[in-house]
């Protein structure tokens, strides 16, 4: 694995892209992508991409990530070749997506969301066999490549089962198989583990590392989970109202960012807010009612509460023994802050450590 | 509709109530379809497609003979195939599909739980939903007939036509429902779906006047409830004046409600284990 | 040198569709049970059909110079056309919501044509059965010589290329704003005309039989060139399929460019 170029050096990259690309899997300056949305008299143009730059060297492990709207799926369909960009140049495998789209599907393996490229009613294997066909691999090889695949993605059991009847989570890891057939060497996903259980989730994301670390495959997904980022990715882009806004190493980005956990409590027994913060000690994170009707004051009891720790000045488990200790405890869950926290989190702190400061473009951001 | 109203004494508050629910879920139904009138206008161009083709062929073949057939004359046969399309064309689409599959994947139990009979509430819905469908086909219908045969040979048989049409509306309805209760047993109603739409097609004079039909099939075919969908209001829109059509009309919904009620129970007590 | 590579990478390309059409038709066959009562149901329907035409002409004979034989040989081929283009180009049909769905994404991923794969990856077993009831019929009813057999290719060959040609422009429509629902009326439109004599029918409508809604293309035309040969029928049909494929496929490329280019896109 190696590490993300710094930033300096990627700007650099990607201004030059036709020159120095050659190295870097992606290359993408200024891109900026705007729609024009409505009828007529209304009609107005929308920004959904404003000016994204950044490179990918071989054998990254990066994620793309952002809230819904951010302009995670234009910049990923104007990387794969399925959208023309407004502005900007994108160079992926050294070819121009949209003016290359079949040349460059040769090379890179694509996995969109739950969208199927298999045969429902056949099992996989029939469906490999045939998307194999169409990249021209010659029979003897595709065999050779399915029984590969299918120790790799720890599928072949689920190869000779019908398609239909795979749960979500094997049949994609079938979909991956298909867009990994050709050997290519970058991988896209656009929201790869949307839908899925947790266990289904977690195996998803170990088979992504190992073809990055066995295969060297570059692997750039789209989510936006921040489980994902910490579990796949080396590297994390976030990107908010269609800028950059953070791009580090993850390890950076947890150090910095990802410090805070938030326990969910349900309570046996109904308390005010005040009374549990006055049981679990002064030293807590912000307490919150949970899943009560706002504005009634602090002083009505409710049947739950969120305990927002800062992992940096308190360990988890402490405090979920204080919490245990000290209530009565009908149920609890512990949760990664939702992507918008870690967002907010990047406004609030514009000047943090260089390696995890916001992007080169985030002026821009609102 | 709670169910303290529905259990109130007294047969014949529970009777007003129940009429009231029905009447209340058609309406709704009513107001759902108008408020599509995207769907409602895919619906009438469809129902346009179908009865220009079929009222072309029949008026180009009876002004080769002279211009009547089978007793028709060209302009009859444009008002009669106006009359039977709607019958085909306006009730709710893939109705028998819609119910089996409910009743085939359980959906349909659940409705059980209520306090008024599932399969009548039901019907209200799909007749609330065939209402503004029938309005729009029957429009058109009009307008066409108007526009291509001219005016209709008797006012009193066309006043007569239009009850028919709504009773020839709600006799599909129904119709629908007691072969989708196949699928209490047989788990798929699709067969029952396609033997109604040929049973409708040919009984029940959909493209061709009864009296067409060959040997005594015709004559059988009268007394046949598809007769009383389709023919009943292409007759009487047609100008021959018959008002014992809606006679048989209503003789065939009540035949046709009874049986459906027994079959529903029958299919109820069937999921239910078999125990009445 | 380079017509060769060019020649050896269109016969790959047949190669890989050729492989998808196998794969759908062994789907369709997945289920051998439910595929045979699929297509039973439509023969039935098709015969219902027969016997409505039959009864139809016992009692008037003839309609505007066609006769039962006539009307035989028209729907033997609309029968055909549509088993082959409903029925084995069963996507052609669906392209509008495929587009919408944005199925179309994992067709451009792939080194392929995006029309020609979507296409040929599924296989309606329903419509299977007008394909092998065309047959029959005309087999039955059609007075089949070697060369009637011959004319009869040639003609159903003509009437699925219009037909495929016109859903393709019809699917076409979904890469524009607002045209929801205009594929479905359009292939009801296209299979109710074909199935009457296009003689029946005066005026505009008439005229739009042949240039709008090419109901006539599919089934009257290669009908009469079937029961009354001519070069000019011929030349006639010929030319209608070609246009109408030709307008399918060029409104499918064009269609693809805006949606490309974002302008098809109405929301992020």
């Amino acid at each position: 694995m190696t590490a993300s170029p710094s930033l300096s050096s990627s700007l650099r990259r990607a201004a030059g892209a036709d020159q120095t690309g050659a190295a870097a899997v992606i290359a993408v300056a200024d891109l900026r992508r705007t729609f024009s949305a409505g009828r007529r008299r209304n009609r107005r143009t929308i920004e959904a991409v404003r000016g994204v730059t950044f490179t990918v060297e071989p054998g990254e492990r990066l994620a793309f990530i952002g809230p819904n709207g951010a302009g995670k799926s234009t910049s990923i369909k104007m990387l794969t070749g399925l959208l023309r960009p407004s502005a900007g140049t994108v160079r992926v495998l050294g070819l121009e997506p949209w003016s290359e789209r079949r040349a460059l599907s040769r090379r890179i393996g694509t996995l969109f969301g739950q969208r199927s490229l298999l045969w429902g009613e056949l099992p996989a294997r029939t469906s490999l066999a045939t998307l194999g066909a169409i990249h021209g691999i010659d029979r003897s090889g595709l065999g050779r490549r399915i029984d590969e695949l299918g120790e790799l993605l720890e599928a072949t059991h689920l190869f000779d089962q019908a398609v239909r009847t795979l749960s979500l989570g094997q049949r994609m890891r079938c979909e991956l198989a298909a867009a990994l057939l050709h050997r290519p060497q970058l991988l896209f996903l656009d929201e790869p583990t949307i839908g899925l259980d947790l266990l289904a989730k977690q195996r998803f994301r170990e088979v992504l590392v190992r073809l990055n670390t066995e295969h060297g495959t570059t692997v750039f997904l789209t989510s936006h989970d921040v489980a994902d980022v910490e579990h796949v990715a080396a590297r994390a882009v976030i990107v908010n109202h269609g800028t950059v806004i953070h791009d580090s190493p993850v390890a950076a980005l947890r150090r910095n960012l990802l410090t805070a956990k938030r326990i969910e409590v349900g309570l046996a027994r109904a308390l005010t807010v005040p009374e549990a913060r006055a049981a679990l000690g002064p030293d807590i994170g912000p307490v919150t009612p949970l899943g009560s009707a706002p504005g009634r004051g602090e002083e009505a009891p409710v049947d739950g509460i969120a305990i927002d720790v800062d992992t940096r000045r308190q360990a988890i488990g402490e405090v979920l023994d204080r919490v245990l200790q000290r209530l009565a405890v009908a149920d609890v869950s512990v949760a990664d802050p939702p992507l918008e926290t870690v967002i907010g989190e990047i406004y609030a702190r514009p000047a943090a450590t260089p390696a995890a400061g916001p992007g080169p473009h985030a002026g821009g951001a609102p | 509709m709670t169910a303290s109203t529905i259990t109130a004494p007294g047969r014949a508050d529970h009777a007003r109530d129940l009429g009231a629910a029905y009447a209340r879920v058609a309406h709704a139904a009513a107001r759902a379809t108008r408020a599509q009138p995207a769907a409602l206008a895919h619906t009438g161009i469809h129902y346009l497609i179908v009865a220009v083709a079929i009222s072309s062929l029949w008026t180009r073949a009876a002004s080769g003979h002279g211009g009547t057939i089978v007793g028709y004359r060209a302009d009859a046969l444009v008002w009669y195939l106006a009359a039977t399309e709607v019958t085909a064309i306006a009730p709710p689409l893939r109705l028998i599909d819609r119910l089996g599959a409910d009743v085939a994947t359980g959906r349909f139990e659940l409705e059980l739980l209520r306090p008024a009979p599932a399969v009548w509430i039901r019907v209200a819905a799909e007749l609330g939903t065939a209402m503004p469908r029938t309005a729009v086909c029957t429009a058109l219908g009009a307008g066409l007939a108007l526009g291509v045969g001219g005016a209709p040979a008797s006012l009193a048989a066309l006043a007569l036509a239009g009850p028919a049409l709504l009773f020839g509306v709600a006799l599909t309805v129904v119709a629908q429902h007691l072969l989708a209760a196949a699928s209490f047993w047989l788990r798929d109603s699709r067969a029952s779906w396609f033997l109604y739409q040929k049973l409708q097609f040919t009984l029940g004079g959909l493209v061709l006047p009864l009296e067409v039909l060959p040997g005594g099939m015709g004559r059988v075919a009268r007394f046949t409830p598809f007769a009383a969908m389709s023919y009943a209001p292409g007759r009487l829109a047609s100008g021959h004046l018959e008002p014992g059509w809606l006679l048989a009309q209503i003789g065939w919904l009540a035949v046709l409600g009874l049986v459906t009620a027994r079959v529903f129970a029958a299919g109820e007590r069937h999921l239910g284990g078999g125990e009445p | 040198m380079r017509t060769q590579r060019r020649r050896r990478a269109i016969v790959a390309a047949l190669r890989g569709l050729g492989a998808v059409w196998r794969t759908a038709w062994a789907e369709a066959l997945a289920n051998r049970r439910s595929f045979v009562v699929q297509m039973t149901v439509m023969m039935v329907n098709d015969l219902v059909w027969i016997f409505f035409w039959q009864v139809f002409f016992r009692r008037v004979g003839s309609v505007r110079g066609w006769t039962v034989d006539d009307m035989m040989v028209l729907y033997a081929i609309l029968a055909l056309a549509a088993g082959l283009v409903l029925g084995a180009l069963a996507n052609l049909r669906w392209l509008g919501p495929l587009v919408a769905n944005g199925d179309l994404d994992s067709a451009l991923a792939l080194p392929v044509d995006p029309l020609g794969f979507l296409a040929l990856r599924q296989v309606s077993p329903v419509n299977v059965g007008d394909l092998v009831f065309g047959i029959g019929l005309f087999l039955w009813l059609g007075h089949p010589t070697p060369a009637r057999l011959a004319l009869l290719a040639v003609a159903t060959a003509a009437s699925v290329a219009v037909l495929a040609g016109f859903l393709a422009l019809l699917g076409s429509l979904a890469f524009l704003p607002g045209t929801a629902g205009a594929g479905e009326l359009g292939l009801s439109a296209v299979i109710v005309f074909s199935s009457y004599p296009t003689d029946l029918f005066g005026g505009a409508l008439r005229l739009a039989l042949f240039a709008v809604v090419p109901a006539a293309l599919v089934g009257s035309l290669p009908a009469e060139l079937v029961q009354h040969p001519s070069p000019a029928g011929l030349a006639g049909l010929a030319g209608g399929a070609a246009a109408f494929a030709g307008a399918g496929w060029l409104s499918f490329r064009l269609g693809l460019r805006r949606y490309t280019s974002g302008a098809a896109w109405t929301a992020l």
